[in-house]
């Protein structure tokens, strides 16, 4: 298919999909809201994360017939609460780290909050290569251990280590298109 | 040949090697061998110097995370992490630009007449008897014709001393770049391709500057003076900074510049990153600096200023860090 062809049967299938979506919050985002209220425990969040929901639906290609409709919705609110809690720890984590820090060497308010927004994508990058494999990666690049040593602390064979480097990096570089 | 912007569909096979040079290229001492593969590997295409440029990317955004912060947000347990591993392998978020704010030329003037490697300083006499140095990393395409004599400035930055043309035909000289054109008449002067506008400075004579948007006014520009071009607009021009020309005696003079600018334009003469940490960007310096030797330039910043230099990957990942107390 030409690149025009493809976009006008995009613009055609736009209207439609949004009427799709439409529906879907129409019958669903109430219950959703509710059962991102019990799990959260508390109304605000749970306004947010259902909006988030949707807005990732309305970014997605649907399958153009939804048997389950509410299972759909709930596998997506499922992943973006997932992604919810591990931000929430990550923060927890970072304030605990930044509040451990010597006060002449904590980084400003701006400089925290880059900072942050950084490691929050790092962390997305690396969320789903296994625990040793993300453990060499961060202590290659963010302590800066030479592979040898990270062979040494993990246990772990020199060419085990060269390849927890390899699918990692692979791994990032896949996620910055 | 796109080269100019970066391939935005790399191959599967292209990121899978890209992994595999970030591996060795981490694994210091690098061999000379090794470098040379991994150069002739990003040589090989436009779609693998994309692949390069995307992991430079990543090096970048790895190197915003000081360890005392990043080691105990990241390396946390994995309990909370464990639940939803697979969903979560599609939610990855591009690098946004901010963290990627450099830019890395290198992939430009593959294909050009005349080029200048990083931290080389050229000099060419034309057919005309005029003479071009070429700053690091620069680029230019050479159209002579029987209506012009045009230097066309692909990237980097070019001192032009023009000769009278023996032709006879008293064609023009002229440089052309990605905002407009500059038209010698009868001149020295000094012009440089930035991201998004062209910086004239005139030594001798003076030099048309003319936007390449139609309908812009040209402007010419005095010995003495300098200006910049950009959005289809002269600026007017303003007094000359002596500083601009320095680098044709191969220095770099700061007089209370910002860290932030000194590094970038250090950066210009080495291949690598070269960076400077957002807390002392604004740290104001002065000096003269050695631009062919980039490494005794950092090692002077480093003995009169409170900042330290941190290198990875064999020195070609170096960040300007500031000293601990």
């Amino acid at each position: 298919m030409s690149r025009m062809s493809a976009i006008r049967a995009m613009t055609a299938n736009t209207s439609e999909h949004q009427q799709q979506v439409h529906a879907l919050y129409r019958d669903h985002h109430g219950w959703l809201q509710q059962w991102l209220r019990r799990r959260l425990g508390n109304g605000s969040d749970a306004a947010d994360l259902a909006h988030d929901t949707f807005t990732r639906i309305l970014a997605s290609r649907l399958p153009a017939l939804l048997n389950e409709p509410r299972a759909y919705v709930t596998t997506v609110a499922h992943g973006i609460l997932v992604n919810w809690y591990q931000r929430r720890d990550l923060e927890r984590a970072y304030q605990e780290a930044l509040a451990a820090l010597p006060e002449d060497l904590a980084p400003s308010p701006e400089h925290q909050l880059i900072i942050l927004q950084t490691l929050l994508e790092i962390d997305a990058m690396l969320s789903a290569l296994p625990a040793p494999v993300r453990r060499a990666f961060l202590l290659s690049q963010v302590e800066g251990m030479k592979y040898e040593d990270i062979a040494v602390r993990l246990d772990v064979s020199l060419i085990t280590v060269k390849r927890y480097m390899a699918r990692a990096f692979r791994q990032c570089l896949a996620c910055m298109e | 040949m796109n080269a100019r912007h970066p391939v935005a569909v790399i191959s599967g096979d292209i990121l899978d090697e890209a992994a595999q040079w970030l591996v060795v290229m981490n694994d210091e001492p690098v061999s000379d061998n090794d470098r040379r593969a991994w150069l002739a590997w990003r040589a090989r295409s436009p779609e693998h110097e994309g692949a390069w440029q995307r992991a430079e990317r990543l090096l970048a955004q790895l190197g915003e995370a000081p360890a005392a912060l990043a080691m105990p947000a990241l390396d946390r347990p994995a309990k909370s992490r464990r639940a939803a591993l697979a969903k979560l392998a599609a939610l990855c978020i591009a690098a946004p630009g901010g963290l990627a704010a450099w830019r890395l030329a290198q992939s430009e003037g593959w294909t050009a007449d005349y080029r200048s490697a990083a931290g080389e300083l050229r000099q060419i006499t034309l057919a005309d008897g005029s003479r071009v140095r070429l700053n690091t990393h620069s680029a230019i395409d050479l159209r002579f014709d029987a209506s012009q004599r045009l230097v066309v400035l692909r990237s980097g930055e070019i001192f032009i001393e023009t000769a009278t043309d023996p032709a006879g035909a008293r064609r023009p000289f002229r440089v052309q770049t990605a905002e407009g054109i500059f038209e010698a008449l009868g001149t020295r002067f000094n012009v440089r391709q930035q991201s998004g506008e062209t910086q004239l400075a005139v030594l001798e004579g003076a030099v048309r500057a003319t936007p390449r948007r139609d309908g812009a006014d040209a402007r010419v520009i005095q010995a003495g003076e300098q200006t910049v071009l950009q959005a289809g607009v002269v600026e007017p021009a303003r007094a000359l900074d002596p500083a601009i020309t320095a680098w044709t005696h191969g220095m770099l003079l700061a007089d209370d510049m910002r860290l932030a600018d000194v590094i970038d334009e250090l950066a210009r003469y080495r291949s690598g990153i070269l960076r400077c940490s957002s807390e002392i960007a604004g740290l104001r310096v002065s000096g003269t600096f050695p631009v062919g030797n980039p490494q005794q330039a950092l090692a002077m910043l480093e003995a009169t200023y409170p900042v330290q230099i941190a290198s990875r990957f064999g020195g070609y990942w170096t960040t300007v860090l500031p000293r601990p107390h």
